[in-house]
C-alpha cells in the first residue's frame, strides 16, 4: 500500500518534471504556469468545487472500466454507454414531471438503465454470436455517437437553436447546488463507496476478481462464469450511463452535441493509471480533473495553450505505468542486498545486474 | 574423466528475503549422468538455470572446461553445448513437432525461406535415429505431455546439444515410457554426453545415475557415488530425517457406493471414441485408484466428472442422485477437486492464499458470508485460513500474501487443505503429489488415507504406480478409452498393472 502510493507519487512527480522541460523548451516559466494551474483548480472553495464537479464523469467513467477490467470483461463502451445514459436521462427529464425528491432519482436509475441497455447489447452479442466484448463495445461507441446526434437533430431537436441540442429537462430533475458545490459529487461518492464495497467485500466481487484473474480456476471452483459477466457488463454500463446522466443534470440540463467529449476515454485512461484500483481511481480521476479545470486558468494567466494539459496526461499515463514495474524491481534490488548483508555471503561479489533480470523473467 | 563444468560458490538471492542457494559449488564431468536430488525449494532448478543462463547468480562463478564462462542468456548456453529440458513444456501448441525443433535454428534458402521439405526430413532422421515414435507432423497441441517432452529434447539435440539437463523428466511420464527415457540417456551418455538430472525419485536416480548430489535448502550436503548410496541414505540427506516408505494402508471397510459411472462414452471429434462404455464404482471408505498410459482417456474422465466435457452417453450418479447434467456447482456441493493443473485449475497465482483457500467454500458453506450469501465474512475467512495452514502446515509468512510467493509444496498443501476441508463424500484426486518432495508426498498420503477411515469415497489418479499401490483398494486400468482390468490391490502387483496399461487386457 504504502510503496504503491511512492510509485504514484514519483511516478506524477516526474511527469510534471518533464511537463515543466517541455514548457522551458518553449519559453515559457514552469513555476509560474504550475501554479496558475493549480491555483484555478484549487485556491478556493469556488474553484475546488468546480473541480470536483468536472471529476465527476471523469470517475464514473473510471469505475467502469477498473470494474470491467478488473473482473475480465474488457468494457470500453464507455463513450457510447455513457451518451446513452444521458440521452435516456434527458427523454425522461422531458417528458415526464415529478417533484425533485422523485424526479431526481427516477432520472439517475434512468441513465444507469440506459447505460446497461447498451453494455447488456454487446453481452447478449457475446452470449449469442459469441461476439468479443472488445470489438462490439467499440463498435456500439460509433453506434451511440450517432444514434444520439439523430435523436437530438430531429425527434428531440429544439426549434428555435441553431445547433443540433435538446430542450432543457424539467427543472425539478437538476441536481441541486449549495454555493457552487453541486451535489452530483454526492452521488459520485456513494457510488464510489457502493462500487469498492461491492468488490472487496461481497461474495460476488470476490468471484469477479478471481474470475478476472483466472476464469479457470473460477469456473472449476463453482463460480458462474456467465452470470458473473452479464452483471458486470450490465454494472459497468450503469456506471458509465450514470456518469452521462450527471453530466447532464449537473451541466447544461440538456444534450447537446459533442456532450462528453472525452470523459469516458479519460476515464478508461484513469482505468489504466489506477491499474484497476478503485481507491485509486477516485485519486487519479480527482487529479486528472484538477489539471483539466486548471488549464483553462493556465491559459487565461500565463501564455501556455490549454493543450499541454493534454501532454502532460498522456506523460503521466506512460510514467507512472512505466515505473510501476521499474520501481518493483528497485525495491526488490534494495530487499536483494540487505539480504545479502545480513548473511554475509560475498557481499563484494553481489551482481547488481542479476537482480534485474531476475525480474524480467518472472 | 574430465571435468566439464565447474561451478562455485554459487549464490542466489531471491528478493526479498529467499536465499535460494548458498555457496553451491558443484563439479560436472564428462560422459556421466549426474543427478540432483533434494526436496521442492532445494535450490535444484534454480541452480540449474544459472548454469543455463536463465538466471544470474548474485555470486559465484562457472567454469566450463576450465575457462571461466557467463551465459547471459540460454540461447549462448544453447551454443557452447548446454542445454536444458524444463518442468514446464515451453512449446507452441499450434505449431508441429518439426516446426517446433527448428525453431530459432531453420535451415533458410534464398530471402531466408525455410526450407521446408529439408527441416522436415532433419528432423524425422533424428526421430527415428532416438527411436522416439513421434509424427514430425503433428500438432503439438495434439500430442501427449510426454510426447512434447520428447520433442524439447529433441530441439536440444537437434542444436548439437552436448551437456544435458533434465528438470524432473519423469514426473509427465508413465512408468513405462521411463525405462525408454533411461535407455536414450544412457545412450547419449555412452556417446560422450553429460546429463545433469533433477529429480526427487529416489529410485529412479539410484537406477540412472552415477553420481548424485543432494542439495537441501540451498545449501549442498554432498556429492556421492550413486553406487555408495541407498534409498535410506539419501533420503535421510535429503530431508535431514528419516523417511518411512513402507505402506500405511490399513484394510478398508467399505459402504454403501457413493460414486457411480456407468455406460460412459466420449468421443472428440466426431466418431473418434476417446471413451467407451466407462463403469466406475466407489463406496464409502474406499479408495479406487486409476492406472494408465497418459493420453488414454484420463484427462476426459476428470473434465467429464467435473462438468467441463459432456458425454455422449451414460451416466454419473452420487448417492443416488444423478449429476450428469449438473452444473459444476451443484456437483462441489459432492465433489472435492485436486487438479494436476495446479497453475490453471487448481489456484489463482494472483491471488492471496486466503482467496484461495475459500474458493468453493464460500459458496457451499453459509460461514463465510453475511446478508442471505452476499457478503462476505472476512473474520471467519481469517480463521478458516488459519485453521487450513495450521492442519496442513503450509509454510507461509501471511495468508493476504499472494499464493504464488509459496514454494510449489506449500501450493499444492493449500489446495489440498482448501479440496480436502470441503469434507464432501466423493473426492477425485488427480496427480495429488505431483512435484512434491518425499516429506510433503508422506504428508498428503496420510491424509489422504485419513479421509478414507472417515468414510469418503476416493477416486484416485496417478501416473505414479507407487503410490497407486500404496493408497488405492482397488487399481482400475484404462487402457485407449477402456477400463481393461479391475483389481483388488492385494491380488495383483505393480508389473501386472504395468503391463495390463501398456498391452491392454489381452495377456
Amino acid at each position: 500500500m504504502k510503496r504503491n502510493l511512492f510509485v504514484n507519487l514519483a511516478g506524477i512527480l516526474i511527469a510534471m518534471l518533464l511537463g515543466a522541460i517541455v514548457m522551458l523548451i518553449q519559453g515559457y516559466n514552469p513555476v509560474e504556469t504550475y501554479s496558475a494551474l493549480f491555483g484555478y483548480s484549487l485556491a478556493n472553495f469556488y474553484s475546488f468545487s468546480t473541480t470536483l464537479r468536472n471529476a465527476v464523469p471523469l470517475i464514473l467513467t473510471g469505475l467502469s472500466a477498473s470494474v470491467a477490467f478488473a473482473s475480465g470483461p474488457v468494457n470500453l463502451g464507455q463513450p457510447g454507454q455513457l451518451l446513452i445514459g444521458a440521452i435516456f436521462c434527458v427523454i425522461g427529464g422531458l417528458y415526464v414531471d415529478l417533484p425533485p425528491y422523485l424526479m431526481i432519482p427516477f432520472l439517475l436509475l434512468l441513465s444507469m438503465i440506459g447505460g446497461a441497455v447498451w453494455s447488456g447489447i454487446a453481452a447478449l452479442l457475446k452470449k449469442f454470436f459469441r461476439m468479443d466484448e472488445f470489438i462490439t463495445t467499440l463498435m456500439l461507441n460509433m453506434i451511440a455517437d450517432y444514434l444520439t446526434y439523430w435523436a437530438i437533430t430531429y425527434p428531440l431537436f429544439e426549434p428555435r437553436a441553431n445547433h443540433p441540442q435538446t430542450p432543457l429537462i424539467t427543472k425539478n430533475g437538476f441536481m441541486p447546488k449549495w454555493g457552487n458545490f453541486n451535489t452530483n459529487v454526492i452521488v459520485m461518492l456513494i457510488v464510489f463507496f457502493v462500487i469498492w464495497f461491492i468488490l472487496n467485500r461481497t461474495t460476488a466481487g470476490y468471484e469477479w476478481r478471481i474470475s478476472g484473474k483466472n476464469s479457470l480456476f473460477a469456473r472449476i471452483g463453482g463460480v458462474k462464469i456467465e452470470k458473473n459477466y452479464l452483471a458486470v457488463m450490465l454494472l459497468t454500463g450503469a456506471l458509465a450511463g450514470l456518469a452521462g446522466g450527471l453530466v447532464i443534470m449537473s451541466g447544461p440540463h440538456r444534450f447537446i452535441k459533442g456532450l462528453g467529449a472525452n470523459y469516458a476515454w479519460d476515464g478508461i485512461m484513469i482505468a489504466m493509471v489506477a491499474n484497476n484500483g478503485i481507491p485509486a481511481t477516485l485519486l487519479y480521476g480527482l487529479f486528472f480533473s484538477i489539471l483539466q479545470t486548471g488549464s483553462l486558468g493556465m491559459e487565461l494567466i500565463t501564455a501556455v495553450p490549454s493543450e499541454l494539459i493534454t501532454v502532460l496526461q498522456a506523460v503521466i499515463v506512460l510514467v507512472v505505468v512505466a515505473s510501476r514495474g521499474y520501481f518493483e524491481l528497485m525495491i526488490a534490488k534494495i530487499a536483494t542486498r540487505r539480504k545479502l548483508k545480513d548473511r554475509d555471503i560475498y557481499p563484494q561479489l553481489i551482481n547488481e545486474n542479476a537482480i534485474d533480470r531476475e525480474d524480467a523473467n518472472q | 574423466m574430465t571435468d566439464v563444468i565447474t561451478m562455485d560458490h554459487i549464490v542466489k538471492v531471491f528478493p526479498p528475503n529467499v536465499v535460494a542457494l548458498n555457496n553451491v559449488s558443484v563439479t560436472f564431468r564428462e560422459g556421466e549422468i549426474h543427478a540432483v536430488v533434494g526436496e521442492n525449494g532445494a535450490g535444484k532448478t534454480t541452480l540449474m538455470k544459472i548454469l543455463y543462463g536463465m538466471q544470474e547468480a548474485n555470486s559465484g562463478k562457472i567454469f566450463l572446461k576450465g575457462s571461466q564462462v557467463h551465459f547471459n542468456k540460454p540461447g549462448e548456453a544453447i551454443s557452447s553445448g548446454i542445454g536444458m529440458v524444463h518442468q514446464e513444456i515451453l512449446l507452441i501448441p499450434e505449431y508441429s513437432v518439426w516446426e517446433n525443433v527448428i525453431l530459432g535454428v531453420e535451415p533458410t534458402g534464398y530471402f531466408g525461406k525455410i526450407d521446408q521439405q529439408k527441416s522436415r526430413q532433419k528432423v524425422k532422421q533424428q526421430i527415428d535415429e532416438f527411436q522416439f515414435h513421434l509424427d514430425p507432423d503433428a500438432r503439438v497441441e495434439e500430442i501427449s505431455v510426454a510426447a512434447r517432452q520428447k520433442v524439447e529434447i529433441l530441439k536440444l539435440l537437434y542444436r548439437n546439444v552436448s551437456f544435458l539437463i533434465l528438470d524432473e523428466p519423469t514426473s509427465v511420464l508413465t512408468p513405462q515410457e521411463i525405462p525408454q527415457l533411461f535407455d536414450e540417456l544412457r545412450r547419449m551418455r555412452d556417446n560422450g554426453r553429460t546429463i545433469v538430472y533433477i529429480s526427487h525419485h529416489l529410485e529412479e536416480v539410484l537406477e540412472l545415475s552415477d553420481r548424485i548430489t543432494v542439495l537441501r535448502k540451498g545449501s549442498k550436503i554432498d556429492t556421492i557415488e550413486s553406487s555408495a548410496a541407498t534409498k535410506k541414505s539419501l533420503a535421510q540427506m535429503m530431508v535431514g530425517r528419516e523417511v518411512i516408505f513402507e505402506s500405511i494402508r490399513k484394510t478398508a471397510r467399505t459402504g454403501n457406493i457413493v460414486f457411480d459411472m456407468s455406460g460412459l462414452d466420449y468421443s472428440f471429434p466426431q466418431k473418434r471414441p476417446i471413451l467407451q462404455n466407462i463403469q466406475i464404482q466407489v463406496r464409502e471408505g474406499e479408495i479406487v485408484g486409476i492406472a494408465g498410459v497418459e493420453g488414454n482417456g484420463q484427462l476426459e474422465v476428470v473434465r467429464i466428472i467435473m462438468g467441463l466435457l459432456k458425454p455422449d452417453h451414460g451416466k454419473i450418479e452420487i448417492q443416488g442422485k444423478d449429476f450428469t447434467h449438473a452444473s459444476i456447482l451443484e456437483r462441489r456441493e459432492k465433489i472435492s477437486f485436486v487438479s494436476q493443473d495446479r497453475a490453471n485449475m487448481g489456484s489463482c497465482l494472483n491471488a492471496t492464499i486466503s482467496e484461495n483457500i475459500i474458493m468453493t467454500h464460500h459458496r457451499l458453506n453459509k460461514r463465510f458470508s453475511k446478508w442471505n450469501g452476499i457478503v462476505l465474512n472476512k473474520s471467519q475467512i481469517r480463521i478458516f485460513s488459519e485453521e487450513v495452514r495450521k492442519s496442513f502446515d503450509i509454510q507461509m509468512d501471511s495468508t493476504e500474501a499472494e499464493i504464488k510467493s509459496l514454494s510449489g509444496g506449500n501450493q499444492q498443501k493449500t489446495i489440498l487443505g482448501r479440496e480436502l476441508s470441503l469434507d464432501t463424500p466423493f473426492l477425485l484426486l488427480d496427480q495429488p503429489t505431483r512435484g512434491l518432495d518425499v516429506g510433503s508426498i508422506e504428508y498428503v498420503h496420510e491424509h489422504i488415507l485419513q479421509m478414507r477411515d472417515d468414510a469418503h469415497a476416493i477416486l484416485l489418479l496417478s501416473a505414479d504406480l507407487e503410490e497407486l499401490f500404496r493408497l488405492s483398494d482397488r487399481i482400475l486400468v484404462l487402457h485407449r478409452g477402456k477400463i481393461v482390468a479391475n483389481l483388488k490391490t492385494e491380488q495383483t502387483s505393480i508389473e501386472e498393472v504395468g503391463y495390463l496399461m501398456l498391452e491392454g487386457g489381452a495377456q
